[in-house]
């Protein structure tokens, strides 16, 4: 066997460090928000930073959960969420039956009006509603907030179910007709049930997109008691002094259900991955 | 009841709420906001008065919707080309290591998914100034003297928005690209090496062409989503400093919740309409997704 000559050594390892780089730089931010959020304050601002440490504190998150009005926008940031989930679900499923199962002209306008309103700036939806919200004093309301989020994922998930709803066979339901089923027992026994992953990834779209929310929330909701995370996090960094562990661990808190969503439910993220571009 | 008024019921009753939400809470506000761009409208003043095109004879002639459009079209080109740069290097890398993939997959799904807020805050605690854990590695390692103002300098902020918007979004490129190069048969690489081609002339003769489509879907989708962004910027920077990262979504903003003018917000938002109403049809005359739905059944 031939040694190895170092322009060999570099076609090996060269890719596999430079992978190693790649790997570092995605993985870095989340480690650092981690180790900060449990690094004690009194520690947290002392340079030289370490990069191990181990005289680690959950003191950044009691601060955070009985010190700060967190739990508040905790709870605001939930029920829009939940809403969005219900909102979304009932009609997305609606219109991807009601669009796979019968012919009606249109389709392709559908079709298209929903993909391009995917694509609309935020900003130009979040000015008018601000003001058709403050006229119908809807602004600082859930069900404001809830509509808002809808226009931002109801696009996707019209789109979701349509594709989902043409793998699911029209003969799976019309075996159900000719023993006896009515339209509506046959989509709720056996389409429905048949439906379900496509049903599961519209409930985490908009959930997701309800959580990442800022832009609306932030134009929307200008009272205090109805921030939702984003916003209520977003002011605590304009203080003078911040207290960086604490909005680490913050952080940490709102990308727990990102973290979930990406461990645990992977498959029905890339169906929608896929869709949305 | 009959047949055929059951069935229009049906279709009636399946496809109504989708519509009627879409038609209410996204077609709708758009079309106030343009009709609102003739008018003169403040907060102040609940009247509207028509005023034709002044608000965009306003605006067009303020250098300041010029700026903002231009850094607009910077951080756009910037993130987008970031993107597809790290999409691409990050892709063809996993693509060799095959192992272990579905852990490494999901390391790279996790950036696109969380939120805006999220990415900013800790950017902003990874890059700060005074103790941030960048400069420091930075300072000792001798590259700079003094610790950069990543965030709030004039030369700095934008290109420090620009990589934020690439580490965040760049793993959306990572994983089309990954899809796409593992489904290029290995055989046009077996046929590319029998006829002598290297490994360069391998990407560029096999990889690349296979790849093409996918980076243009990348390019006009990010491009059109980044090119409306307002979270991320906004979140780290407010526009700043002194306007240095002023996108468009930036100053139409100002303009309606800092001038309080909501008709020259809404020019400001309709000019942008426009511009990305180009990017769309320009997806949807390349692509036409709207394949991927049968609609003529």
């Amino acid at each position: 066997m031939r040694a190895p000559t170092a322009s060999s050594k570099l076609a090996r390892y060269g890719p596999l460090a430079l992978l190693l780089v790649v790997l570092v730089i995605v993985a870095f931010p989340f480690y650092w928000m981690l180790l900060s959020s449990f690094t004690p304050r009194e520690v947290l601002f002392r340079p030289p930073y370490r990069f191990f440490r181990l005289d680690l504190s959950l003191g950044n998150y009691r601060e955070l959960l009985f010190a700060t009005e967190f739990l508040v926008y905790l709870r605001n940031s939930l029920i829009a969420a939940a809403g969005a989930i219900v909102l979304n679900v009932v009609a997305a499923t609606l219109a991807g039956y009601g669009l796979t199962r019968f012919a009606f002209p249109a389709k392709k306008g559908f079709a298209f009006g929903t993909l391009f309103s995917y694509m609309f700036p935020p900003m130009l939806m979040a000015i008018p509603l601000y003001i058709l919200f403050s006229a119908l004093r809807m602004r600082n309301t859930f069900t404001g907030l809830i509509l808002a989020h809808m226009a931002i994922s109801l696009p996707l998930n019209i789109w979701l179910m349509w594709q989902y709803f043409q793998i699911v066979p029209a003969s799976l339901e019309e075996a159900a007709w000719v023993s006896g089923a009515s339209r509506l027992r046959a989509l709720r026994q056996v389409i429905l049930p048949s439906a379900k992953p496509g049903i599961v990834s519209v409930a985490i779209f908009s959930f997701a997109l309800s959580w990442n929310d800022f832009t609306f929330a932030f134009i929307l909701q200008t009272d205090r008691a109805m921030f939702t995370l984003p916003v209520g996090l977003a002011i605590f960094v304009e203080q003078t002094a911040v207290h960086w562990g604490m909005v680490m661990a913050a952080a940490v808190l709102v990308s727990v259900p990102t973290f979930l969503l990406v461990f645990f439910l992977q498959r029905y993220l890339l169906s929608g991955l896929r869709v949305s571009g | 009841m009959s047949a055929r008024s059951e069935r229009n019921a049906w279709v009636l009753g399946t496809t109504a709420p989708a519509l009627v939400f879409l038609a209410v809470i996204a077609y709708l506000p758009i079309a106030y906001a343009i009709a609102l761009s003739f008018f003169k409208k403040t907060a102040f003043n609940p009247a509207m008065t028509w005023v034709g095109l002044d608000n965009y004879r306003y605006i067009l002639e303020e250098p300041d919707l010029w700026r903002a459009f231009w850094r607009s079209l910077v951080f756009t080109l910037g993130a987008v080309g970031l993107q597809l740069v790290w999409g691409l290097v990050s892709a063809l890398l996993l693509n060799r290591a095959l192992r272990g993939l579905t852990v490494v997959r999901s390391l790279f799904v996790l950036p696109y998914l969380l939120p805006s807020i999220v990415v900013a805050l800790v950017f902003q605690w990874l890059l700060s100034q005074e103790y941030g854990v960048v400069n420091q590695i930075l300072m000792q390692t001798g590259v700079v003297t003094r610790p950069i103002n990543f965030f709030g300098g004039l030369g700095t902020a934008m290109w420090s928005v620009i990589g934020m918007a690439g580490w965040q979004y760049g793993s959306f490129a990572t994983l089309l690209i990954l899809a796409r190069l593992q489904a290029i048969n290995p055989k046009l690489y077996e046929a590319a090496r029998v006829s002598g081609a290297g490994p360069l002339r391998c990407f560029f003769d096999v990889t690349l062409p296979n790849l093409r489509t996918t980076l243009i879907v990348i390019a006009l989708l990010r491009g059109i989503w980044m090119f409306n962004k307002f979270d991320s910027i906004w979140l780290v920077t407010h526009g700043g400093p002194l306007k240095a990262t002023e996108t468009l979504p930036i100053y139409a903003y100002r303009l309606a919740f800092e001038d309080f003018d909501f008709g020259l917000a809404a020019a400001a938002c309709t000019v942008m309409f426009l511009v990305l109403l180009v990017g769309a049809l320009v997806y949807f005359k390349l692509f036409d997704p709207t394949r991927e739905i049968e609609v003529g059944r």
